[in-house]
């Protein structure tokens, strides 16, 4: 019994529900990551870029419309789209003329990338940090078990399984969506249907990098919005789509929750190399399922 | 074969890339190395300005010793092996009298080794590594900003007055970091024996969710928090402390709580009621000396000074006093100037202690707190700590130096 | 194979002449920089090694580079070996750690290799980076000393020259040996080099711990050198630099990365004199190189040679394979 309440325990529950709130940024972006990873085969490492990006603009949009509230909602509603359309012209202008080279040439086209995103940022909105300011009803905390919660967060824990359930339709549920997981599958076959292979991949593109933009807004309020983000989130992003099988999104779900979760418990347990239990977790997980929990489009 | 000569003619031309160095002949040639890009910058640049002012008009009546001061600037990225590289270049190619900078401690450390063996002074401008004029401090390298040990010292000073016994400190998990909480805790011990140190909590560099870190530390139920975040740092965790109220549950002590850089990012919406340590605040004290050196600045840079400016600034007098004194442009009678020598700052006399070769800055302790005059935080509660009254003595900086 | 000739004979010498005088010409900003330029080049031809040789998708080769560096720094001075045993040591310990990485990520092939290797890699980057009190942390370590014949800027560019020329000639040999053939043999064909009885996954192991082991050199070098290790040399940004140092110089060919690296190196020079931007212009040279010179430079260059040699069709193709040096 004294395991189950050391398990149980206020710290270990307050620590989950804090390990969740971050969780639900990494599944947005990582979800997106892994679409374009399943259907294009590009592993996109410009895809912290363009959180970033996101990130960036919502903080312009927000200063646009004041700080606050309306700022706020207007940020959430066009800073995903303005990185959509940055990676649509990225995506018609170059991509689109080299999908028949190598993996390796791709991979290396979207680090290009990386370089350029990361210095238009510095360039635009300079070298600053940014912060956006909460709006009012976000702000505060609520009392779990004796602990402040951020109102924030919680609004995160809503919106995790809302975009899950919003990508679930789109991919499962709309025609679009089983074209797209047939591309994937055998892009030949799909083409030789008639099916215009190039404009699905467009599409999966640019909802991906849309996804990675809107990751980026909604973690702009409680963080520092600056240059680097990019590199660190790239990383991780990484490892959670390696975990969960590329290419598949509830793959990305998983992976999130097992990054998330044996991150924020492994704090409690050995503070300085907390950040080591992620990565034992993939090690782990690779000796057992060397292509990912899921079944990967692969 | 064929492939040799190309590769030759390949190396030869790319020789083309040559640019000729940037200085005028006759004039006293100063080196900044420093972080001109990405969030540093912010700090970086104030030094570089407060410097230009401060030699500018000396320039304007001719200079010193006859000769003008310039200076070249060149962007380290945050990168220490770039730092070291950029200091080689500035010496070697450029020429430069004098190096400083920057912001990174790991590269003015690699600088500082860099100055010794090629015998150049080197005026440490921000980095705060205690290392840099303590343990690997030597004759060619000198620093005007404060370190992580005088932190440590400033900071437990003050805390050992207030009613504190639990103690806990957390931090981000670098040498900055934890020579901060080290530094303060080590003194907040010696002053207030009977103080008890819970636990620490460590997250990596950058980390930008702590939520995780800080809900233990709250449910510990220390005291008094000592926080050892750095630059980006101290944004995530004063937006965290104001998100979950942390000043109503313990107090919460930040080097550079109180700093412009910090609170005027974050608005309205810092948190009230955080201790904090910083060597300058352009509102305190309210002498005339300060005044003007604010106005001033303004006037010139259209916005009030941050603590980046009174380095740079005292950087300036220092390095215009020290040829005044030395009588020629030469390294090693510039060294012998610039022991003891005291120069004018807006915060007063300021002497450049010869024992260590360091700034001997005073430092204010205050509390956040918000104000309708401006639309960010100020500290409130102001106690100046004089310099001689927190830096560490002459024989302890010996001691580790010997080690 | 590639004869020795009278013409090559003569022209080695000239080079190495050339490189031999340099100091005693050029200001010791050059040499230094040439010193750089050599290392870099060493560890962008150990990468080549992997990938171009091997179709292997190292995308993390730097960790193998700082690991040699960090190796060799910390025997030095937190554990006061003598240098010249760090020397030996910090390439054996990049073998070993190539060793290790290679046999957890030489299940998968291809991008998932790769994005692995990355994320192991990175795991091996933030041990380091936040055992601050064994590797010095995100401080790096400085000061680094190196035996006293080295100590001169001058030294350090001798041993840089001839222990990268020794390193290049024998990775030259071994890809000229029946294993160099058989790992291009894997890179063009897995499936019939595995019909032919190739055990490839042993090969292509051995190939990334030989890559490993002058990465490591390279690592060392670069101590000699500079006398510091930063936590950056095992930055993923790194690793797809010195990717694109061989992409850019040609990396079907032996001295491609080599003379990508040096361009790379002094344009970054140069360039960060005069704007603070240079990951964009990185950037966009990437871009151009791979839209436009995939075969990169000296691959072009060849390209060119060989098409006024023998004409245009299919004979280039047979022509390029002969050079494959």
């Amino acid at each position: 019994m004294d395991l189950l309440s050391a398990i149980w325990s206020p710290t270990v529950i307050c620590q989950i529900l804090m390990g969740l709130s971050r969780t639900v940024i990494l599944f947005i972006v990582a979800s997106g990551l892994s679409l374009i990873l399943g259907v294009l085969r590009i592993p996109n490492i410009a895809h912290g870029s363009l959180y970033m990006i996101g990130a960036f603009m919502a903080y312009t949009v927000s200063r646009l419309f004041g700080g606050g509230v309306a700022g706020y909602w207007m940020a959430v509603l066009i800073a995903p789209l303005a990185v959509a359309f940055l990676s649509f012209i990225v995506e018609r202008g170059i991509f689109c003329r080299v999908y028949d080279r190598e993996h390796i040439m791709l991979f290396l086209l979207t680090f290009a990338f990386v370089l350029i995103f990361g210095d238009l940022v510095k360039m635009v909105w300079g070298a600053e940090y940014r912060t956006i300011p909460m709006p009012h009803f976000f702000q505060g905390a609520i009392r779990i078990l004796r602990m402040p919660f951020p109102i924030y967060n919680f609004f995160l824990l809503i919106v995790g399984p809302l975009v899950a359930i919003v990508l679930y339709f789109l991919v499962e549920k709309t025609k679009m969506g089983k074209i797209s997981r047939a591309a994937a599958v055998d892009r030949e076959m799909v083409a030789g249907v008639g099916i215009n292979v190039s404009r699905v991949f467009c599409s999966v593109f640019v909802i991906g990098c849309f996804l990675a933009g809107l990751g980026g807004v909604l973690v702009a309020p409680i963080v520092n919005v600056s240059l680097g983000m990019d590199h660190t989130l790239i990383m991780e992003a990484f490892l959670i789509v390696i975990i969960g099988g590329l290419g598949n999104i509830w793959g990305a779900l998983l992976g999130a929750l097992i990054f998330g979760l044996t991150a924020s418990l492994g704090i409690l347990i050995w503070p300085q190399f907390g950040i080591v239990f992620p990565y034992a977790a993939v090690i782990v997980v690779l000796s057992f399922r060397p292509t990912g929990l899921l079944r990967s489009t692969w | 074969m064929r492939k040799g000569i190309i590769l030759a003619i390949g190396f030869a031309s790319l020789a083309l890339f040559v640019t000729p160095p940037a200085f005028a002949q006759n004039t006293i040639k100063v080196g900044f190395v420093d972080t001109y890009s990405g969030p540093p910058s912010v700090y970086t640049f104030d030094v570089l300005d407060g410097f230009k002012m401060a030699i500018e008009k000396v320039n304007a009546k001719g200079g010193v010793l006859g000769k003008k001061i310039e200076y070249v600037t060149r962007d380290e990225k945050f990168k220490p092996d770039v730092g070291l590289a950029m200091a080689k270049e500035l010496v070697m190619r450029e020429k430069v009298d004098l190096l400083a900078g920057t912001i990174n401690s790991s590269a003015t450390l690699a600088v500082s080794d860099f100055a010794k063996k090629e015998k150049i002074p080197f005026i440490c401008s921000f980095a705060k590594s205690e290392k840099i004029t303590g343990e690997q401090g030597h004759r060619y390298v000198f620093s005007v900003a404060e370190n992580t040990r005088m932190i440590g010292k400033a900071a437990a000073v003050a805390l050992s007055k207030k009613p504190f016994t639990k103690y806990w400190m957390a931090g981000e998990d670098y040498e900055y970091g934890h020579a901060v909480a080290e530094a303060t805790w080590r003194y907040v011990k010696e002053m207030k024996p009977d103080a008890q140190l819970m636990g620490q909590t460590w997250w990596k560099v950058g980390e930008a969710d702590i939520g995780p870190y800080i809900a233990p530390i709250v449910q510990a139920k220390p005291d008094c928090l000592i926080m050892a975040t750095g630059g980006s740092g101290n944004l995530i965790f004063m937006k965290m402390a104001k998100a979950m109220d942390l000043p109503k549950e313990l107090a919460v002590d930040l080097h550079t709580s109180i700093e412009l850089s910090n609170l005027q990012p974050l608005g309205n919406d810092a948190p009230e009621g955080v201790y904090g340590t910083v060597n300058y605040l352009y509102y305190y004290p309210e002498t005339a000396e300060n005044k003007a050196f604010v106005d001033e600045f303004n006037k010139l840079y259209n916005r009030p000074p941050k603590v980046g400016a009174l380095y740079g600034y005292a950087l300036g007098q220092l390095v215009v006093n020290a040829y005044q004194k030395a009588g020629a442009v030469d390294k090693e009678k510039f060294i012998d100037a610039m022991e003891g020598l005291v120069v004018d700052s807006p915060v007063g006399k300021l002497e450049m202690r010869k024992c260590d070769h360091q700034l001997m800055l005073p430092m204010f302790f205050g509390v956040t707190k918000k104000t309708p005059d401006h639309d960010y935080l100020i500290a409130t509660d102001i106690l100046t700590i004089p310099g001689k009254d927190y830096l560490p003595s002459c024989d302890e900086i010996m001691k580790v130096r010997k080690k | 194979m590639r004869t020795l000739n009278q013409k090559s004979i003569i022209s080695v010498i000239v080079i190495a002449a050339i490189f031999a005088v340099a100091p005693f010409g050029l200001p010791r900003f050059y040499v230094y920089l040439i010193a750089l330029i050599v290392t870099t080049g060493l560890l962008s031809t150990s990468l080549n090694f992997v990938l171009g040789f091997g179709g292997i998708y190292q995308f993390h080769h730097a960790v193998f580079y700082g690991a040699g560096a960090y190796a060799a720094a910390v025997m030095i001075m937190k554990l006061e070996y003598n240098p010249w045993i760090a020397f030996v040591v910090g390439p054996l310990v990049a073998a070993f750690l190539s060793l290790i990485i290679g046999l957890i990520c030489i299940r998968l092939s291809k991008l998932y290799f790769g994005m692995l290797q990355i994320s192991l890699g990175s795991l091996v980057w933030v041990i380091v980076y936040r055992w601050y009190s064994f590797t010095g942390g995100d401080d790096g370590i400085h000061g680094i000393s190196v035996p006293a014949i080295l100590e001169s800027p001058n030294a350090a560019y001798y041993f840089t020259l001839i222990v990268a020329a020794l390193s290049l000639f024998i990775m030259y040999r071994i890809l000229n040996a029946p294993f160099g053939s058989i790992l291009q043999g894997i890179r063009d064909n897995v499936v019939r080099s595995q019909a032919v009885g190739v055990n490839v996954r042993r090969h292509q192991l051995i190939a990334i711990v030989i890559a490993g082991f002058f990465a490591g050199i390279a690592g060392v070098l670069f101590v000699v050198v500079d006398n510091s290790v930063f936590p950056d040399m095992m930055f993923w940004t790194l690793s797809l630099e010195i990717t694109i140092m061989a992409l850019l110089g040609g990396w079907y060919t032996f001295l491609g990365p080599m003379l990508g690296a040096a361009i790379i190196v002094l344009l970054r020079t140069f360039v960060s004199t005069v704007t603070d931007y240079w990951a964009l212009v990185l950037g966009i040279v990437l871009v151009f190189v791979i839209l436009f010179l995939p075969e990169g430079v000296l691959g072009k260059v060849f390209e060119i040679w060989h098409e006024r040699r023998v004409g245009k069709t299919g004979e280039v193709e047979r022509a390029r394979e002969a050079n494959y040096a």
